[in-house]
């Protein structure tokens, strides 16, 4: 007993110092996960809420439009996040090593989309692909190009939305690929080249490996951030053409929001929530095992 | 050591009891405004705070020349008027004006977290759907023998749901086309311009003829006919559209019934306009807003329109802000040569918020702006709904004539179906698949047939309507 009082005693201030933020976890973050799930197995109408077991998960999985939001966003996330940290490798480690002026003004170049909201970058990418009245279709018809609307065919838009979320997003990416890198010991650059390794052998080698909890760091942001995608689809395309890029995220929001169907709404939530999980817990795992 | 660790604890303490203090801040103020409500013990009045949405209608108090005229500018005044001479309660009314295509997310927000607005002023149709989920007040209680008089009994009807009266009827305002005359000039179709101060009237084939011509005439980069799909905004004239050769869209049932040789030719119609290119590009991907703005910068020789529109785009160009032609009306053809007309009727409404005072002030506010003589001259910004009002201002505004005729060929799209919100959400993805090839028209409305039918019979198993 006097032991347990020396141990609370020992740690109260520690605990007292967390309980603020301990609070607002529970109030905010773990509260709505299990009022979603609950919410998942009720009819939610005005004032009315009925128990309906898991009839909104069964409606969910008759619904091609549901399936159609699933392919789309595994789409989204395979390829952004691959192009991403494919693409913030190659710039990071062509430049980690040269003036820091120079690694600055790339920095900078690559994190101005960054900085920029993705509300404003969907509406200039919307003003410059718009088929009637857009930059790009005015410049078409101007040079007698017939018209090609590719936020308005099924085999281009998800290729178009892909890119302006890579270019928005990659650099985060490459900002910390680039610290990463700034970071590895020098005297291993120079003993491969030493054993005379090519600069390409010295990357996949050396670079990457040593960079791999970055990696792993990014590749989670990413996929956790690209299954939310919502705001570029709302903005550039709707869902459209024929829900051709709707997301699960997209679907959520129409169902809580335009259709009023707050049960089918956080069924979608709690399949969001599980994927991510599966998804996640691997990669953490790793991480915490590197560490 | 003990003294420094009961200062961190102290610290902790302490910054936890503000965090809670802040927190509780909030309470303490909110129970002062729900406090606001009965009546004064003393000769000051109670302040009762409502607070009222609209979609944007139209600009200034009576006249969008007036200066620093905006869409919340008559409801101001209306509330300064009334507060003025209402001696129940101080009232202060605070107003939003709140986008038409995020209607539906900010109120299904606030009705779900119980924070509704006291007072909505929109357009019937796009609200008819919380009448059927019970969020909304019957205002049969407002409705006198005066007003009944005033406003005609077709205005009662489409604000009539079961047994009640769920909007105060303000304004109308029918859709038809808007077309530049100065481009048909150029294109040598004087003949088909009508008057300034009609609404013209072109049979189907003239219509057609109009396209193709204006097609073959046009300049580069301008386009015969606006026609979008890439959200629910506008939908009405793309309903409109689907009834050109005769059908009838609902049943008595309530159920939609376009999948038959009418509507099938209708949605060919369609298709075949935009493939013919007499439409802009990319209609799958173009918003109502786009096909709007092209037609004021002179890029679409014929767009939808409405009274308010209209008169926004004149103001527009009397004020500068868009270029400048001979704007006029025309009605959308048929194949039968009645005109389609369709019209949305205006008003308020008044939500259930659980507080009785704040019910009844609304209510007062609604009667108030909605028959004092001298605020519902504001209607004539679109179509007034009271006969005083329309005589008065007949001379000044002949159009009022022209719509007035036009009242004959009135048809109801909303069909008053229950689920009518979520049934909009289901016409566009189908009309953008006929536009990119992905359905034939057949398949397109065979699917949107089938999905909004689905959608009317859940939503009529919900509806306080049907279950009474």
């Amino acid at each position: 007993m006097k032991r347990r009082n020396y141990h609370w005693k020992e740690n109260v201030t520690g605990y007292l110092f967390i309980l603020p933020q301990f609070l607002m976890f529970l109030i905010f973050i773990v509260y709505p996960i299990f009022e979603g799930i609950r919410l998942s197995l009720y009819k939610v109408q005005f004032n009315q809420q009925t128990f309906v077991g898991l009839d909104n998960y069964v409606t969910l999985f008759h619904d091609p439009v549901f399936f159609k939001s699933i392919y789309n966003t595994v789409i989204f996330v395979v390829f952004i996040v691959i192009l991403t940290v494919a693409f913030s490798i190659f710039v990071a480690s062509a430049v980690f090593d040269k003036k820091p002026r120079y690694v600055s003004f790339i920095r900078g170049s690559y994190y101005i989309p960054v900085m920029v909201s993705m509300v404003v970058m969907s509406m200039v990418w919307g003003f410059l692909l718009n088929p009637a009245n857009g930059l790009i279709s005015y410049a078409a018809r101007e040079m007698d190009f017939s018209i090609v609307n590719l936020l308005g065919n099924k085999h281009t838009v998800l290729p178009v939305i892909i890119f302006v979320t890579f270019a928005t997003n990659v650099g985060q990416a490459i900002i910390l690929y680039i610290a990463a890198m700034i970071g590895v010991p020098k005297d291993l650059f120079e003993a491969a080249e030493v054993d005379g390794a090519s600069r390409i052998r010295t990357i996949f080698q050396i670079l990457i490996p040593l960079v791999k909890p970055t990696t792993i760091y990014i590749t989670i942001i990413n996929i956790i951030a690209v299954l939310k995608i919502f705001v570029v689809i709302q903005l550039l395309t709707g869902g459209g053409p024929n829900n051709g890029s709707v997301t699960m995220m997209y679907y959520l929001y129409n169902n809580a929001f335009k259709y009023n169907q707050l049960g089918i709404a956080s069924a979608v939530g709690v399949i969001m929530f599980v994927i991510t999980m599966l998804l996640s817990i691997p990669q953490l795992r790793a991480m915490f095992k590197e560490e | 050591m003990l003294k420094k660790r009961m200062f961190s604890a102290a610290t902790a303490l302490v910054l936890i009891m503000s965090l809670l203090a802040g927190c509780s801040g909030g309470d303490q103020k909110n129970t002062a405004n729900n406090s606001a409500g009965g009546e004064a013990d003393s000769g000051k009045k109670d302040k009762v705070e409502l607070s009222l949405w609209l979609t944007p209608q139209w600009k200034g108090v009576l006249d969008a020349s007036e200066p620093n005229a905006d869409y919340d500018s008559f409801f101001k005044e209306a509330a300064d008027k009334f507060s003025k001479q209402y001696d129940k309660y101080d009232v202060k009314v605070n107003v939003q004006v709140i986008a038409g295509d995020q209607r539906d997310e900010m109120l299904n927000v606030n009705l779900n977290g119980g924070t509704p607005p006291d007072i909505f002023f929109e357009s019937v149709f796009a609200m008819g759907d919380y009448v059927h989920r019970g969020a909304l007040e019957p205002l049969d209680d407002l409705v006198d023998d005066t007003a009944k008089a005033d406003i005609d009994q077709k205005y009662w009807d489409n604000v009539t749901f079961g047994d009640n009266v769920y909007f105060y009827p303000f304004a109308h305002n029918p859709g038809t086309l808007a077309y530049n005359a100065d481009m048909f000039k150029a294109a040598g179709l004087d003949n088909y311009i009508g008057d300034a101060n009609e609404i013209q009237t072109w049979s189907l084939d003239e219509y057609n003829n109009i396209l193709k011509t204006l097609k073959e005439k046009l300049p580069k980069g301008s386009y015969p006919m606006g026609l979008y799909a890439l959200n629910n905004q506008g939908d009405t004239w793309n309903l409109a559209y689907l009834r050109m050769f005769g059908n009838k869209f609902f049943d008595d049932e309530r159920n939609i019934i376009l999948d038959d040789e009418n509507g099938l030719k209708a949605a060919q119609w369609l298709k075949d306009v935009y493939s013919q290119g007499y439409t802009n590009p990319g209609a799958e991907s173009v918003s109502s807003n786009d096909a709007n703005a092209m037609f004021q910068n002179q890029q679409l020789a014929v767009s939808f329109t409405n009274a308010v529109l209209f008169n926004n785009a004149k103001a527009d160009m009397e004020a500068g802000k868009a270029p400048k032609f001979d704007i006029r009306l025309a009605n959308i053809p048929s194949a039968s040569g009645n005109p389609l007309s369709f019209t949305y009727v205006v008003g308020a409404c008044v939500f259930k918020t659980g507080n009785d005072v704040k019910t009844q002030v609304a209510k007062d506010f609604v009667k108030f702006f909605s028959s004092d003589s001298e605020l519902v001259k504001s209607s004539k910004n679109s179509i007034p709904v009271r006969s005083s009002v329309a005589d008065q201002f007949k001379d000044q505004y002949p159009l009022f004539t022209a719509y007035d005729a036009n009242s004959a060929n009135l048809f109801n799209f909303t069909g008053n179906v229950p689920g009518y919100s979520e049934l909009r959400q289901v016409l566009y993805p189908e009309l953008q698949a006929i536009y990119i090839g992905e359905k034939t028209p057949e398949q397109a409305i065979k699917d949107y047939q089938s999905k909004g039918n689905t959608i009317i019979q859940q939503a009529k198993e919900s509806s306080i309507i049907y279950s009474k």
